[in-house]
């Protein structure tokens, strides 16, 4: 069993885009959304951050993106503050939600963040189109989103997210809404973009073979307070496929995390 | 297939809306001739024979009273509901308490009874003009409007105003971007309750204090006893206010399509 401690979760290989240190969130209540997290994350990896509820996953992310402030501690990304970096447009994020304008058309909501950001109207349309036919819907331009299935939803919210080329992809649960058969073929459409695009991905989940099946590294969670309990990381050969979930190393990864995920605390996980 | 398919209720007379209002004219006219005739107390119940007659008897002059009532009602209509938008928005950028106090305003006049408040207008802006009709089919559309306006743009998604904020986006885009095409299925069913309290208000003004129009057609028609007239007056303010919600149709097809389209299919 590979468990390496918090304060050692450090990036493998690459140079570290992400570094958090000491990061703590206390909300308004007084919760203690996240306790002195310290985390690297390379250029180029896909993290998972796992755990229940409370665990303070959705915090860090939300840190990151700058949609939240730290009450004490520091973030890095590529150097910058994560204000620095939003501004900058150093991230696009992927909502549990699809978060689509319904009274957009596919097309016109992968163009929103472009419009948003001010690319000029001929790249805008060559992005978009671009964009749509990444995730394989560019026949359903003209559509709008709720003539669409929840899963085609999230694929234009990944377009959408991807369009404007940000370095970093930050993804709430995407997938945690739908069913298993469309997860787990969105799970492997996630890896081919990363893989084409490069991106550096951080994903939440509490989905333990998801985890397992998406990440280079996975960064498991325990509740009350909210931290990082280890860091676990995924030597699964690339490319995956539907048949990585079925071999012998797959499992012994996932009941390495499951393990981490009993030792803090021991709260019934979704397995 | 269902038991309770909705298919099932389909009209079968009439598809199209202009059929269905043609029909349904007809039917209610004849109704109400034959109503009129049997009753035969036209100084009551005039019935739309009766009535057509009287308007065909000076139809210069009713159109005249007319038009300035239509002008009163569109002029009304459209400053106050660009003041209410205004209003919305700026509600929008305004410090927390000052947003409650002018909201507790708001609220404090909009319970002030309209007929009380319109005779003081009047009184303020002088009978002799359109002005004052103006100001209160104005003030009917605006409290018609500014509330559901202001909570549409105020309840956006979060998520959505986070997506915004990722982009980094000014509140002006948010306002382009979200809070008013994400407003504006509201918007447009509150701007026809303005249009029709615009009617209402440029009436009442000119009950209160006027000498054209037809508010002052119906008194004046009143006084000396021709129900017909009043008839008159009554189908035409219906009239404008028909042609309004039309034009309002029309627009809120074009621009909120989307949202009549999904609120058909989901």
């Amino acid at each position: 069993m590979t468990t390496a401690n918090a304060s050692e979760g450090s990036a493998t290989a690459a140079r570290v885009l992400v570094s958090v240190r000491n990061v703590t969130m206390i909300y308004g209540g007084g919760t203690v959304a996240l306790k002195d997290a310290n985390l690297d994350i390379g250029q180029g990896e896909f993290v998972s951050l796992i755990g229940p509820s409370g665990c303070g996953k959705t915090t860090l992310l939300r840190l990151l993106a700058d949609l939240i402030e730290p009450s004490s501690g520091s973030i890095s990304i590529g150097g910058k503050s994560p204000a620095e970096a939003r501004r900058d447009r150093a991230y696009g994020y992927v909502f549990q939600a699809p978060t689509l304008m319904e009274w957009r058309t596919v097309l016109a909501n992968v163009l929103l963040p472009l419009e948003v950001m001010g690319f000029p109207r001929e790249e805008r349309q060559r992005r978009a189109e671009a964009m749509l036919a990444l995730v394989g819907l560019e026949k359903f331009a003209d559509k709008y989103p709720w003539q669409l299935s929840g899963g085609m939803q999230q694929r234009v919210s990944i377009a959408r997210a991807l369009s404007f080329d940000p370095q970093l992809l930050y993804m709430d649960e995407p997938f945690g809404a739908l069913d298993e058969i469309t997860r787990e073929n969105l799970n492997l459409e996630l890896l081919r973009l990363w893989r084409e695009t490069g991106k550096t991905v951080i994903f939440v989940t509490h989905s333990i073979p998801e985890a397992v099946f998406l990440s280079t590294r996975i960064v498991v969670m325990t509740p009350r307070p909210g931290k990082i309990e280890t860091v676990i990381p995924v030597d699964l050969p690339q490319p995956r496929d539907f048949e990585t979930r079925e071999t012998a190393r797959f499992f012994e990864i996932a009941t390495e995390v499951r393990e981490a995920l009993r030792k803090g605390h021991g709260y019934e996980v979704e397995v | 297939m269902s038991r309770f398919d909705p298919e099932a209720r389909r009209m079968s007379l009439a598809d199209n809306e202009v059929t269905r209002w043609l029909l349904f004219g007809l039917v209610f006219m004849t109704a109400w001739e034959v109503a009129a005739t049997a009753y035969d107390a036209p100084f009551l119940l005039p019935g739309p024979s009766r009535i057509f007659a009287e308007f065909v008897r000076a139809p210069g002059l009713i159109m005249i009273n007319a038009w300035i009532t239509t002008q009163e009602i569109v002029l009304g209509f459209l400053i106050g509901s660009a003041l209410a938008m205004l209003a919305a928005l700026v509600l929008l950028v305004v410090p927390r308490w000052l947003e409650d106090f002018i909201f507790r305003a708001v609220i404090t006049l909009n319970s002030i009874p309209f007929v009380a408040l319109a005779s003081l207008v009047v009184v303020w802006l002088g009978a002799n003009t359109i002005a004052s009709k103006v100001a209160i089919a104005g003030l009917y559309a605006f409290f018609a409007l500014v509330y559901f306006a202001h909570k549409e743009m105020l309840s956006t998604d979060p998520l959505k105003e986070e997506l915004l904020t990722s982009y980094n986006a000014d509140f002006g885009q948010r306002v382009r971007y979200l809070k008013l095409p994400s407003a504006l299925p509201v918007i447009f069913t509150s701007l026809k309750g303005a249009a029709m309290a615009a009617v209402n208000g440029a009436i009442v003004g000119e009950l209160f204090g006027a000498f054209q129009g037809l508010g002052f057609m119906i008194l004046d028609s009143r006084y000396v006893g021709n129900t017909a007239r009043v008839f008159v007056a009554a189908v035409l303010c219906t009239l404008v206010g028909w042609i309004m919600l039309g034009i309002l149709a029309v627009l809120e097809r074009r621009f909120v399509g989307w949202h009549l389209e999904m609120t058909r299919q989901t």
